[in-house]
């Protein structure tokens, strides 16, 4: 009896052994090895709808961005990833938050138009300049030198993730922190998946919460009306004739709307829910709401107003004046007559749908719509293909079409047609009716085995992309897109 | 919203009792072309149109907040 006891604990401990070892041999590792990503995009677009110069100027712009990811298995569960970036761009419009630096109303052109108190790049007090309205050369279709032209944004994010044993529930948790010089950023957030259905069907739900800081930089004149307490012959405006739409010289500009924001925060809270359903051997689709909810500064303290309703006042060359919506004017700029001013709610609802289908061993077929709609009374519908066609072994080519409309939010109107008597106001055509057509290109280069080698790392894969903007409006843009991804041997 | 909701349900509810795939089916749909996501490489695509268009969000990508341009 002792000696069958012995032998069923045996057998009974060998067995559990076992289990725990056939966990062990069968349970595939969410992540094999390390795995590096470098992408990198370049963007540039023409347009001539600046917001910053109040819905008309020049909207060149540049913008260079890189970013690594490495994605590190913690174990046979968990992974790691980091993710660090940063984005480095110059515009025309931007530039012209202060359009008078080069030889015209700052005279120096060190204004400081942001709202700390470092003003030692003030205003040109040296008695040996003495700019007048035939010095100036600012125009929103002309770039200025300012310091606002250019900025670079960097950003880190860190994820972690785990999948349970019977890999059918993800749970991942990150935080993220990025900057620019008139912005801060911190963010964190979670999202659970769960799978069924013998992993054909899944749902997940996350949130994400940014708690941003506005540093908020204003146009220049508006800025400094405000220093100067509305003293059109002191500091900035010394010495400066500010000129009518008859082009005589007047001293009535009197923007009594600006105020300095005092509210600088910016928080968005987030939940996204998802739902997949594998269709078929060769077809899947999947269902994505978010709820997105905003508060606080939702406007950019950069971007100018000009009311209909009020007259215009102009600082530079008079005869430029009937010409000031034409890229023929360079030396001429309206003094703003607000920032623009947008509610401190925002309630966005976008509702996607993509659905997947394999048409053979070289083609498939990539779907998807959305539609979008907030209270700020702009709704919008979204529709794009994309046709992968399989090359060769290792090269894929990606055709692709996207289309995109949106109606006009409630508080839009272009240059020079809102009114001063409006709680609510932009020139920002970012929030004007449009429609787009992006045309794309891509190629992938796939190697499964990894041969090619940089020191301990394997190149697994290459994807270049490149597309092609059009928005009715005028605007136009190019993306380049390029990536590299590495496996660790 | 309640009648919305309902169907919405019940259209999920259809799809979910299809038939299930097995493991050893899913060949095709394992085709990293098939993945019901954007690439890695169209991450500042989507970026790009955040900055330039009202919408966002529903594509996995960014959908306010992080930066001052959206």
């Amino acid at each position: 009896m002792k000696y069958l006891i012995i032998i069923i604990t045996f057998f009974y401990s060998g067995s559990i052994i076992a289990q725990k070892d056939s966990n062990s041999v069968y349970k595939k590792r969410v992540l094999e090895t390390i795995e590096v990503d470098f992408l990198s995009s370049y963007y540039d677009q023409e347009g001539s709808n600046a917001s910053v110069t109040g819905g008309i100027g020049t909207e060149k712009l540049s913008d260079l961005t890189s970013t690594i990811v490495v994605s590190i298995p913690m174990n046979d569960d968990d992974v790691l990833t980091i993710d660090v970036g940063f984005s480095a761009y110059t515009s025309a419009s931007s530039s012209n938050g202060n359009p008078f630096d080069v030889s015209g109303a700052s005279g120096n052109g060190g204004y400081d138009d942001d709202d700390d108190d470092d003003d030692d790049g003030g205003y040109d007090d040296d008695d040996d300049y003495s700019p007048s309205a035939g010095d100036v050369i600012g125009s929103p279709w002309v770039a200025s030198t300012g310091a606002s032209k250019s900025d670079v944004w960097a950003s880190i994010n860190v994820d972690y993730s785990h999948s349970s044993d019977d890999r059918n529930t993800l749970w991942n948790a990150d935080m993220s922190f990025a900057t620019e010089y008139d912005y801060s950023s911190i963010g964190f957030g979670g999202g659970l998946t769960k799978l069924f259905n013998e992993k054909n069907t899944t749902f997940g739900v996350s949130t994400k919460i940014y708690i941003d800081t506005w540093k908020p930089i204003y146009p220049t004149e508006l800025k400094a009306f405000a220093d100067e307490n509305g003293n059109l012959n002191q500091g900035f405006f010394n010495g400066i004739s500010i000129i009518n739409q008859n082009g005589n010289v007047s001293t009535s500009w009197n923007p009594t709307n600006y105020k300095p924001i005092k509210d600088k925060g910016r928080n968005s809270y987030s939940v996204s829910f998802s739902f997949s359903q594998i269709l078929s051997k060769n077809a899947q689709f999947s269902l994505f709401l978010d709820v997105v909810k905003q508060q606080g500064w939702l406007a950019n303290p950069l971007q100018r107003v000009y009311f209909g309703d009020v007259d215009n006042y102009y600082i530079g060359n008079a005869s430029s004046i009937p010409n000031y919506t034409s890229p023929s004017n360079t030396d001429v700029f309206q003094l703003a007559d607000d920032i623009e001013r947008l509610p401190s709610n925002r309630l966005k609802i976008p509702i996607g749908f993509r659905f997947n289908y394999y048409i053979n061993e070289a083609v498939s077929l990539r779907t998807y719509y959305r539609y979008y709609f907030d209270d700020w009374g702009l709704q919008s519908n979204t529709v794009s293909l994309e046709i992968p066609v399989k090359i060769l072994d290792k090269f894929t080519l990606y055709p692709s079409f996207r289309f995109y409309d949106q109606t006009q939010a409630d508080y839009f109107a272009p240059y020079d047609q809102n009114l001063s008597t409006s709680e609510f106001y932009t020139s920002d055509f970012d929030l004007s009716k449009f429609s787009s057509n992006q045309y794309g290109f891509g190629v992938s280069y796939t190697d499964i085995f990894s041969k090619a080698h940089i020191w301990k790392f394997g190149l697994k894969s290459i994807d270049f992309r490149y597309n092609n903007y059009q928005r009715n409006t005028g605007l136009s843009a190019n993306y380049t897109g390029l990536g590299f991804k590495f496996v660790m041997d | 919203m309640i009648k919305k909701s309902s169907i919405l349900i019940v259209i999920i509810s259809f799809f979910i009792s299809c038939a299930s795939v097995k493991e050893y089916e899913k060949v095709n749909i394992n085709d990293p072309d098939m993945a019901l996501s954007e690439k890695k490489c169209d991450r500042f695509k989507i970026a790009f149109q955040v900055y330039r268009e009202g919408a966002s969000g529903a594509n996995g990508g960014k959908s306010g907040g992080g930066c001052g341009c959206n």
